[in-house]
């Protein structure tokens, strides 16, 4: 079978105060080329002020419901030395624009060790699922205010890509139509 | 990635079943990683997939219309809408892969012949009018059911929905003020826009999926919080808002029978061809053999360029371990 | 402003546009045929910014002379087009578009960062704007460059005989119209002699560092804008058609 590339997961911070967000993946070939490829796909419209891209082989990710019945998976191939990990966290089911997001950052021997880590210091919300990231495999588009500028503003510009730009088109008020309720538009 | 898929032979199947259908009851959404029936996972797999491969193969009857478009607005317009539908089949592929299937099986899928995509693009876009019909009609359709989509109980398709919708209202928008223009045009450009309403109207009712009585699987997915609507239902909407509005504009709908009915507050329409959906369906549409040709022609001419990536990859990898 | 410069001011915005509307034509020609769902979508992003930027040099002119951008780009006929002879070249395979896209992208940073110092503000204004898309891109063509020229046997021979093909056509670019001194007196446009010093040297390191040699024989180098390849009366002819097909039409 030919090749998509590897899958990268996507983390998209909307605005500076914002957490990074995993806000779904792209297929690319090599870090730059994922960090490249994630911004084409999720800066076509405004809002970001930054992109960060890791290996969706290198994410160790589990949910609450795995930790009660002691089933967690595997992580994936453990390095054998100390580093950093980020710590990212989803903590509502509720409605479904709830994502992983990003809360912190830690030292750990293996992605088990940060895990345990993890849930003794992130404890201001209940987690329902985990993830957990070797900081080595998390690649970032730059924050200088030049790359911000090129990455991220344009999009903003390029209004005839929202809806708002075509106003109300036709007339609303008509012999042919009965008065709407909701409009699910 | 979802580890745990039941089965009914399994032990624990019942207990864990009233669970997942108590929380989506509850309004909850399933996550990646949660416990759910494989029969939703096969459900979800079969719809998101589809639904990606009809967004990719969508991108053909617009795209060739972008080197055609009558002024500068009119194709930047085209280009972003056909962008975004690229980047629909993205995000839902992307929705699919949570579930554990591969992008390599969903395309091989689709190249083969196997998979199905919406019957709707396998019909010509014969004239620059089809352009704004296409938004106005196709994408109002796509809207009516990713509305209700957006509701889904599993939360990657859910996200997707509400993105894709928002991007969907822009299509929608410039497809009707596009036709509306031309409705108020010279001659020439209102018959094109008359001609494209004749031969889209059909096809966009047929897009919306077979009768309810058609509709096996209906009932599950309604169960589990996948659809919240049966097709009749969203079909009726949608021709509840279109049909007033393209009489508004001056045009025309290709169905003697339509009326609105005070009563319901319905539009009801005539008898629709199933025949020809069905033929559509399965692969004697007017343009089928032409998408699919076109999708393999494309895989077929990026593989070295895939391969080249992923070589340049490796070798850089390697290198850095080597340091 | 007076009448001389202003006119070699429309023929150069003129110029400009041509040359973006043309090139976002052959890369527009991809969508929905890319290598990967995710380049198609790179690809397109390029062509809207490039259709955009042909949109603001348009505008430019519009603003000098009340010329109607779309009477421009759907109403002259080819021997009336100026731009340059490598931005019709037919779109050929990935390498080709990704290169001359990166060749294009390079010399297109290059002269909106010298122009955003332009004297007639219009322009350094819109030069400032257009340059943060530019160099988005020409990181995204860069890389593929790169990737290309290192990566398999096959991908190296394609680039190389697409550099081999191109070297030449891209010279054009760096050709000053006829009155374009004027403009460069008057500080309103970069010289093209000193960007063009800088393009070679940022191509030059960037495509030997990707494996490649620049061609010994630079090939037909085209000189006047007047002039165009046979490939651009097609083109046009596609492109108007929809525009052309009803005379009396007054708004698409
Ligand atoms: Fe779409
Ligand atoms: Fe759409
Ligand atoms: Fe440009």
């Amino acid at each position: 079978m030919d090749t998509q590339w590897p899958r990268w997961e996507v983390f998209k911070q909307d605005t500076p105060a914002k957490p990074h967000q995993a806000v779904g993946s792209v297929h690319a070939a090599d870090p730059f080329h994922a960090l490249l490829t994630a911004r084409n796909v999720f800066a076509r419209r405004p809002q970001a002020v930054s992109m960060w891209v890791a290996p969706a082989s290198a994410i160790f990710s589990v949910t609450q419901e795995e930790l009660a019945e002691g089933q967690e998976p595997k992580p994936p191939a453990p390095d054998p030395r100390p580093s950093t990990f980020y710590v990212f966290r989803k903590t509502s089911h509720k409605r479904s624009m709830t994502f992983v997001d990003y809360v912190g950052e830690l030292e750990a021997a293996s992605p088990q060790q940060a895990l345990e880590l993890a849930r003794q210091r992130f404890t201001d919300a209940e987690a329902l699922a985990w993830w957990v990231v070797p900081a080595s495999s998390v690649t970032k588009s730059e924050n200088s205010p030049e790359t911000v500028e090129s990455w991220f503003a344009p999009a903003k510009d390029k209004t005839y890509k929202q809806q708002s730009y075509y106003g109300v088109v036709g007339s609303h008020v008509s012999k042919f139509k009965r008065p709407r309720g909701e409009d699910d538009e | 990635m979802p580890r745990k898929f039941g089965k009914p032979t399994d032990p624990d199947y019942e207990a864990r079943l009233a669970e997942f259908e108590a929380r989506i009851a509850r309004g909850e959404k399933i996550e990646p990683g949660d416990w759910m029936p494989e029969e939703y996972r096969r459900q979800l797999v079969r719809m998101i997939s589809q639904h990606a491969h009809s967004e990719v193969v969508g991108m053909l009857p617009e795209g060739a219309w972008i080197t055609r478009a009558p002024s500068l607005k009119r194709k930047m317009i085209l280009i972003a809408k056909v962008q975004d539908e690229a980047g629909h089949g993205q995000y839902l592929y992307h929705a699919a892969e949570t579930l554990g299937v591969t992008r390599e099986e969903m395309l091989e899928a689709l190249l083969s012949g196997k998979a199905k995509y919406s019957s709707i693009f396998n019909y010509p876009t014969l004239t620059w009018a089809d352009i704004g019909t296409i938004g106005w009609l196709v994408d109002g359709a796509a809207i009516k059911n990713q509305t209700m989509l957006a509701q889904c109980s599993y939360g990657p398709y859910s996200r997707a929905m509400v993105r894709i919708c928002a991007e969907e209202t822009f299509h929608h928008k410039q497809g009707k003020e596009m036709v509306i223009t031309y409705a108020k045009g010279t001659p020439k450009q209102r018959a094109m826009a008359q001609d494209a309403i004749n031969r889209w109207w059909w096809p966009a009712l047929m897009m919306l999926g077979p009768h309810d009585s058609d509709s096996p699987n209906t009932p599950t997915l309604v169960k589990w919080g996948v659809k919240t609507k049966t097709n009749d239902e969203v079909r009726q909407e949608f021709i509840n808002e279109h049909a007033p509005e393209i009489l508004e504009a001056g045009l025309t709908l290709p169905d003697p029978d339509l009326r609105y009915d005070e009563a319901t507050g319905n539009w009801v329409h005539g008898p629709i061809n199933w025949d020809e959906f069905w033929a559509v369906v399965n692969g004697n549409g007017p343009m089928n053999k032409e998408r699919l040709e076109a999708r393999r022609r494309a895989h077929a001419e990026g593989a070295w360029v895939r391969e080249a990536l992923a070589v340049y990859a490796a070798r850089k990898q390697q290198t850095a371990v080597a340091v | 402003m007076n009448e001389q410069v202003k006119q070699a001011l429309i023929a150069k915005l003129t110029a400009l546009a041509d040359d973006e509307l043309i090139l976002a034509h052959r890369d527009s020609e991809w969508t929905g045929h890319g290598p990967i769902l995710e380049e198609d979508i790179a690809l397109a992003n390029i062509a809207q910014d490039e259709l955009g930027h042909a949109t603001v040099w348009y505008g430019l002119r519009s603003a000098l002379d009340g010329s109607d951008p779309d009477r421009l780009a759907f109403f002259r006929d080819a021997g009336e087009f100026r731009n340059c002879e490598f931005v019709e070249l037919p779109r050929g395979d990935w390498a080709f578009t990704m290169l001359r896209q990166y060749l294009f992208d390079v010399y297109e940073a290059l002269w909106l960062s010298a122009a955003a110092r332009s004297t007639y503000s219009p322009l350094a204004e819109a030069a400032a704007k257009v340059v943060r898309e530019e160099r988005f891109h020409l990181q995204h063509t860069q890389a593929w460059v790169e990737r290309l020229g290192l990566g398999t046997e096959e991908s190296r021979r394609r680039i190389q005989a697409a550099l081999d093909e191109q070297w030449g056509y891209a010279q054009q670019l760096f050709v000053p119209l006829p009155d374009e001194a004027l403009l460069v007196a008057e500080g309103i446009v970069p010289d093209l002699a000193e960007v063009k010093e800088a393009w070679l040297e940022r191509t030059t390191e960037h495509l030997r560092k990707s494996g490649l040699e620049l061609p010994l024989q630079p090939g037909y180098q085209p000189a006047s804008r007047q002039m165009h390849t046979e490939h651009l009366w097609s083109l046009l002819a596609e492109m108007q058609s929809t525009a052309r097909w009803d005379a009396e039409a007054k708004v698409w």
